[in-house]
């Protein structure tokens, strides 16, 4: 995750500096993008050493790889599906019919980053009943809360991109209902946000650690951090493999999204924000 | 939904359904407050098939709210909207069959032009080669046949707002509601878009409600204009009745421009302005004799260079058949007038104003009607 947010991070000031000014500075770009360069991949090089190549062809076959990975694939799933089906349309509503509460809101969503997860695993211990204690899936509705705050923020931005209300008033006065106006504006209008908010909360699941030890499930970095008390290689080769793949996963669906702006004009998935195109001129 | 006998997709055909079923629109008492402040405070209208009626007056009056109130965006506190006679208050916007066109580009970003216009047609469920057949009527109706495969974000404004009013007409609406569609427009558009919006809704017949801040366009597009201040219609004529007999102070000062002279009030009709004395139009009734102010039109004063005239010429606006020169008067009072020969004199200098005429019969000042002074500075 921290890879592909440093990538976004260098690559924008480049494009939304004004060319006068880029073409002033273009040896503090290079340092800049150098020190950043020599920050997050010495890291990654040295576990790489560590590790070495072999150990990289192994990770697959290591006991309770598959299953751990699987867990957390089916975690991050559950934990995309329940986070867009709840702030979607919470953010729809708000936005349409309650913008006052829009600052609350905000406020609120934000509250899980203030509080530790530990204090939330240890609350939801306390209080879970028994079965729900019993499925790995209560670790979904915790991610539930953790992705909340960036989730809300990407589906927030792309509902402010699109002039909600405007639209979806045309799309009223012109016969349609409810639910079409939802699946057929709304919607395709917020891939990107959509997207963003995916991409988000899958590489949260995915590198989540400290909840799901707790709660004693065994998910990926669960097992990573287990292993490594077998064979420190082997671990660390399977942490990179888990980057690697996220990095892929994660690009792939920036990529999707940005040519899907790209068509309609509905811009780039940044991680935090949907940047809006400029239409032509105002003539 | 509605009757939808237009099988007959040609532009032909939407003009005579269109034309067939003109709608009478009645606004009855209409009231609507927001919190404390009154939006709307008895609004009443009749709209007569196929009229195209303006509603006018600055920021805050309540016409937007009315109009949305006729769309179904919005419900009145009090009073009721009639179609043809019927009270549409619990009909939902989605069945009221009205084509809207907004203030802000509303069209769908993820639809191309040819989409956008379709999808009225979509939502009643027309065959996919019907609907793309009239969609491409209506944009070449509007000069945006070729844009049809383009995007929002690839059109410009102008081109928007038209393809958005190509599309609230696909769906032959019984009521057009037009909200301020040019006001986001540069000038040159918008009074194309202006001449196109009037014609077709001529050639259409469909009954419209327009929506402005902006004196010119309503008086420009509307069989009749409504200017309305503080949820109150002031007054509802056509654009020369408003202009030449304007039923308050504030329509006579809203619409066209207008100077305020300081005057006496005689007993019987008559007032002395600037040293002369005329018979005044318009009378309220409750003002009696005495100090007032006449509102009178730019044409309605002449001027004259004189030796050590009483005004002094302070800026020349050449407007093409007339030049409005702004004159001082004594007591901080600035008069518009216009001068219909290019002026003689060349710059800025001494004038006479309410001199006798050179053409006899002529009024040196004409005034439009008569109301009590206000307080100064206010």
């Amino acid at each position: 995750m921290a890879a592909v947010a440093d990538t976004k991070a260098v690559e924008s000031p480049q494009r939304t500096a004004r060319p006068g000014r880029a073409k002033s500075f273009p040896v503090w770009r290079w340092v800049i993008l150098l020190v950043a360069a020599v920050y997050f991949l010495i890291p990654l090089w040295s576990a790489l050493r560590f590790a070495g190549i072999k150990a990289l062809g192994s990770v697959v076959s290591q006991a309770g790889f598959t299953d751990a990975l699987w867990l957390s694939v089916r975690l991050a799933i559950v934990t995309t599906v329940i986070t867009i089906a709840l702030m979607l349309p919470t953010a729809v509503y708000v936005h349409l019919r309650l913008p006052k509460v829009r600052r609350l809101l905000e406020g609120i969503t934000i509250l899980p980053i203030v509080i530790p997860p530990v204090v939330l695993s240890v609350g939801v211990l306390q209080v879970a009943p028994g079965f729900l204690k019993s499925t790995p899936y209560v670790l979904a509705l915790m991610y539930v809360i953790l992705a909340m705050p960036f989730a809300y923020r990407a589906i927030d931005a792309g509902l402010r991109a699109l002039d909600l209300k405007t639209v979806v008033e045309a799309s009223n006065s012109l016969g349609a209902g409810w639910i079409t106006t939802l699946f057929r504006v709304v919607l395709p209008n917020l891939t990107t946000a959509l997207l963003s908010a995916t991409v988000l909360t899958v590489a949260l699941v995915l590198g989540e650690f400290t909840m799901a030890s707790l709660f004693l499930y065994q998910t990926f970095p669960v097992w990573i951090v287990v292993f490594d008390q077998t064979s420190g290689q082997v671990s660390v080769a399977a942490s990179l493999l888990a980057l690697f793949v996220t990095w892929l996963f994660l690009m792939a669906i920036t990529v999707i999204g940005t040519r899907r702006g790209r068509r309609t004009g509905r811009g780039q998935v940044t991680l935090f924000t949907v940047a809006r195109q400029e239409t032509k001129g105002g003539a | 939904m509605t009757s939808n006998t237009a099988s007959n997709a040609s532009a032909d055909g939407i003009r005579q359904v269109a034309g067939a079923r003109s709608t009478s629109v009645v606004l009855q008492d209409l009231s609507r407050s927001f919190g404390t402040t009154r939006a709307l405070d008895g609004l009443s209208i009749r709209m007569a098939p196929g009229e195209l009626v303006a509603l006018l007056g600055p920021s805050g009056c309540g016409k937007t709210t009315a109009l949305r109130i006729v769309a179904g965006f919005e419900s009145a506190d009090s009073g009721s909207v009639l179609v043809d006679g019927k009270d549409i208050s619990s009909v939902p916007s989605a069945k009221r069959d009205m084509g809207m066109v907004f203030q802000s580009y509303s069209l769908f970003p993820n639809m191309s032009a040819l989409d956008n216009v379709g999808f009225g047609l979509r939502m009643r469920r027309i065959g996919t080669a019907d609907r793309r057949k009239r969609a491409g009527d209506l944009l070449d109706m509007v000069g945006l046949a070729p844009q049809a495969k383009q995007y929002p974000h690839q059109l410009s404004g102008g081109q928007q707002q038209r393809v958005a009013l190509a599309r609230a007409l696909a769906i032959e609406p019984r009521v057009l509601l037009l909200d301020e569609p040019l006001s986001a427009l540069d000038a040159k558009v918008r009074l194309q878009l202006r001449e196109q919006i009037r014609t077709l809704q001529q050639r259409l017949g469909t009954t419209t409600l327009f929506v402005t801040h902006d004196q010119e366009e309503a008086l420009s597009m509307a069989d009749r204009v409504g200017v309305m201040q503080h949820g109150r219609l002031e007054q509802i004529a056509a654009p020369d009745e408003l202009y030449k007999h304007p039923a308050t102070a504030f329509v006579a000062e809203f619409v066209g421009v207008m100077n305020r002279i300081p005057a006496e009030l005689q007993d019987g009709e008559m007032v002395t302005a600037l040293g002369s004395s005329v018979p005044v139009r318009n009378q309220r009734a409750d003002v009696s004799a005495g100090p007032v102010d006449v509102l009178v039109r730019p044409e309605g004063l002449t001027m004259q260079v004189i030796e050590g005239g009483n005004g002094i010429v302070t800026t020349r606006t050449f407007l093409g058949s007339v030049t409005r020169v702004a004159v001082l008067l004594s007591g901080e009072v600035t008069v518009q007038i216009d001068k219909k020969l290019p002026g003689r004199h060349a710059g800025p200098g001494y004038v006479g104003l309410g001199d006798p005429p050179r053409r006899p019969g002529a009024d040196s000042v004409k005034a439009l009607a008569a109301y009590p002074n206000r307080p100064a500075g206010a």
